[in-house]
């Protein structure tokens, strides 16, 4: 992978260091909880799917009991029960509401059925009055069953795709998490550590070439110094004599400079 | 003249019961029902059914069958028939044969004026009419507004003119008014009917108003059991029983106070015929109700047949053909959803 052995570009300063620490830290305490969301959100996953299994089983059966249903209120009622009821029908009164679930950080979508009386709903009641009429109620029972498990199923069926996306969401974020952001974390914090060892490394050889001069010159200095106090000695021993070597060295040395009392 | 029939009534009518009794040996025995239950998909049905009568019908449709394809061909098949019928009869027969569908034009003219009040497309519900209670100016039912512009834009003309005194009281048509509505056009009908029947005389009125006096019976028995728990009151209920039959007066007057289905059987037991009907279902149970009603209508229409020189026959053909649309009704649903174990749950065998 292009990412492992990359590192962001920074100024190797110790701030740095400090932030990048920070960073990473954030970065693996983000990695944990992102994989907790992730096996919450899998676990929650799995259960729907076997809900919905067992759903789609049970729809199957209700639809086919529903049809039935169907089949014997024309049976008794007349064929024509069917556009009997259609045609008499003004608005639904079962009807299907959504509303936003939180589950385990994700919005999931639930639809839940409810009926809504103002619809006319006891008109109905009449239909098939003088035949029929036990059958067409039988069926409408039939039917609002197989709708009740039709919307719990499309609730169920909404809530798999969306926790599907976020699974992979979150997978992502939990891998690139561990497998870029982290590394190049790492790598530049060591960056930063190798450099920074190393201005201390130079500044240390620095130190120690800037002690080794200064310990030459004192060496130098007090090599000078016990030179010349070897020299005080022999003025001093000299003069006792009469003589001064210093000077007379000087005399003759300074004689090429300017003497006021000499004129020429 | 009751017994001197056979003198006259070849006459005019000889022809057309000959007709009859050959549309009714026609019908499917149980030998072919026992087939057509054993058949796995529609197309089997298909094939064993151009066997039949409904052969022409049903050859020309395309491999996919439908349910409601074969429902609709033999359909078109009764109305054919009904047709031919109806064009060969002189009077009295003819009134007679027209007063079979009036059932049928009072169930399309409230199908349309529903419609209308929920602005439905006039063709759409147009289609959806039974055939044999097309009349010419369904169309303009569409048209109307409330009840007294209803009547008189389009009910004066039609035979259905008389039904309309009973219910022209209310002018609001909102959905609970028109299932009353209904079922007071179709009491009317079947006392207009009884009446006709009386005055046919002879084995006509013999026979007639026995299978008519069932009709109403039946009818009042589930009014009173779809009703209980409704908001239909009680004096709503009562007025919505037929003048006739069996159960009137004292039969209605205690149905009219049933609040359950115990209560409703208790009263019907007081009436032989009716209390075997009830005899066969278990207590608090009325699922098989409308399917026993159906077995018996159905034995009481064969016997029929077995007298000569009425009209009654062609109103039992009639309803057995019905019967017969139903049960094929039935056995091609479950085939096409797997459902055969219910198949011999509601067949009605017809001979």
């Amino acid at each position: 992978m292009s990412g492992q052995g990359q590192r962001l570009n920074v100024v190797p300063t110790v701030t740095m260091l400090g932030v990048m620490k920070a960073r990473l830290v954030g970065a693996t305490r983000g990695h944990a909880l992102l994989k907790k969301k992730s096996d919450a959100l899998t676990v929650q996953f799995r259960a729907i799917l076997k809900k919905i299994v067992s759903t789609k089983e049970s729809m199957g059966e209700i639809m086919r009991n529903s049809s039935f249903a169907l089949t014997e209120a024309k049976y008794v009622a007349g064929d024509n029960i069917k556009h009997v009821v259609l045609e008499s029908v003004k608005s639904a009164s079962l009807r299907v509401r959504s509303r936003q679930e939180n589950v385990a950080g994700v919005k999931l979508p639930r639809f839940e059925h409810f009926v809504d009386h103002g619809a006319g709903d006891a008109k109905s009641d009449l239909t098939g009055l003088a035949r029929g009429g036990q059958q067409v109620q039988a069926c409408r029972v039939a039917y609002v069953k197989a709708i009740e498990v039709l919307v719990e199923l499309a609730s169920l069926q909404t809530s798999f795709l969306t926790l599907d996306e976020a699974i992979k969401t979150t997978n992502r974020r939990v891998n690139a998490l561990e497998n870029v952001v982290k590394p190049r974390l790492e790598n530049t914090i060591n960056y930063i550590k190798g450099e920074l060892d190393e201005l201390e490394r130079e500044d240390f050889f620095r130190l120690k070439k800037i002690q080794g001069y200064k310990k030459r010159e004192i060496e130098r200095q007090e090599l000078a110094a016990k030179m010349f106090s070897e020299e005080q000695q022999a003025e001093k021993i000299s003069l006792k004599k009469g003589i001064s070597i210093n000077s007379a060295h000087n005399l003759l040395e300074v004689g090429g400079g300017k003497d006021e009392d000499i004129i020429f | 003249m009751y017994g001197f029939e056979a003198l006259t009534f070849n006459i005019h009518g000889g022809y057309l019961e000959a007709i009859v009794r050959g549309y009714r040996s026609g019908l499917l025995t149980a030998a072919d029902y026992n087939n057509l239950c054993q058949c796995e998909t529609l197309d089997d049905i298909k094939m064993h059914l151009s066997a039949t009568e409904y052969g022409s019908y049903l050859q020309n449709e395309p491999s996919p069958l439908h349910t409601t394809t074969i429902v609709e061909k033999c359909t078109l098949k009764l109305v054919d028939e009904y047709k031919h019928m109806l064009c060969q009869a002189t009077e009295p027969l003819s009134t007679f044969l027209e007063y079979i569908t009036y059932g049928y034009m009072i169930d399309n003219a409230v199908l349309i004026v529903t419609g209308t009040l929920h602005e439905r497309d006039v063709q759409e519900l147009l289609e959806k009419c039974h055939p044999l209670g097309m009349f010419d100016s369904i169309a303009t039912l569409a048209v109307a507004q409330n009840m007294r512009e209803l009547y008189r834009l389009v009910l004066v003309d039609t035979p259905l003119a008389p039904y309309f005194s009973e219910c022209i009281t209310s002018e609001d048509l909102d959905d609970m008014n028109i299932e009353i509505m209904r079922n007071t056009l179709y009491k009317a009908y079947l006392e207009d009917f009884y009446n006709f029947c009386q005055k046919l005389g002879g084995a006509t009125a013999e026979i007639m108003p026995d299978l008519l006096a069932f009709e109403a019976d039946r009818r009042a028995v589930n009014i009173t059991i779809n009703s209980i728990g409704t908001e239909l009151t009680r004096d709503e209920r009562r007025k919505l029983y037929s003048n006739f039959g069996l159960l009137y007066p004292y039969g209605h007057e205690e149905l009219a106070v049933c609040e359950d289905i115990d209560q409703v059987r208790s009263a019907m037991e007081k009436y032989p015929p009716y209390q075997s009907i009830f005899a066969k279902l278990s207590y608090g149970e009325s699922q098989m109700l409308d399917k026993a009603f159906y077995e018996e209508e159905v034995k009481r229409l064969c016997l029929s047949f077995e007298q000569q020189f009425h009209y009654a026959v062609f109103f039992a053909y009639m309803r057995l053909k019905e019967q017969e649309i139903r049960n094929l009704m039935w056995i091609s649903e479950c085939v096409a959803q797997n459902q055969k174990s219910r198949i011999h749950d509601s067949v009605v065998f017809i001979f």
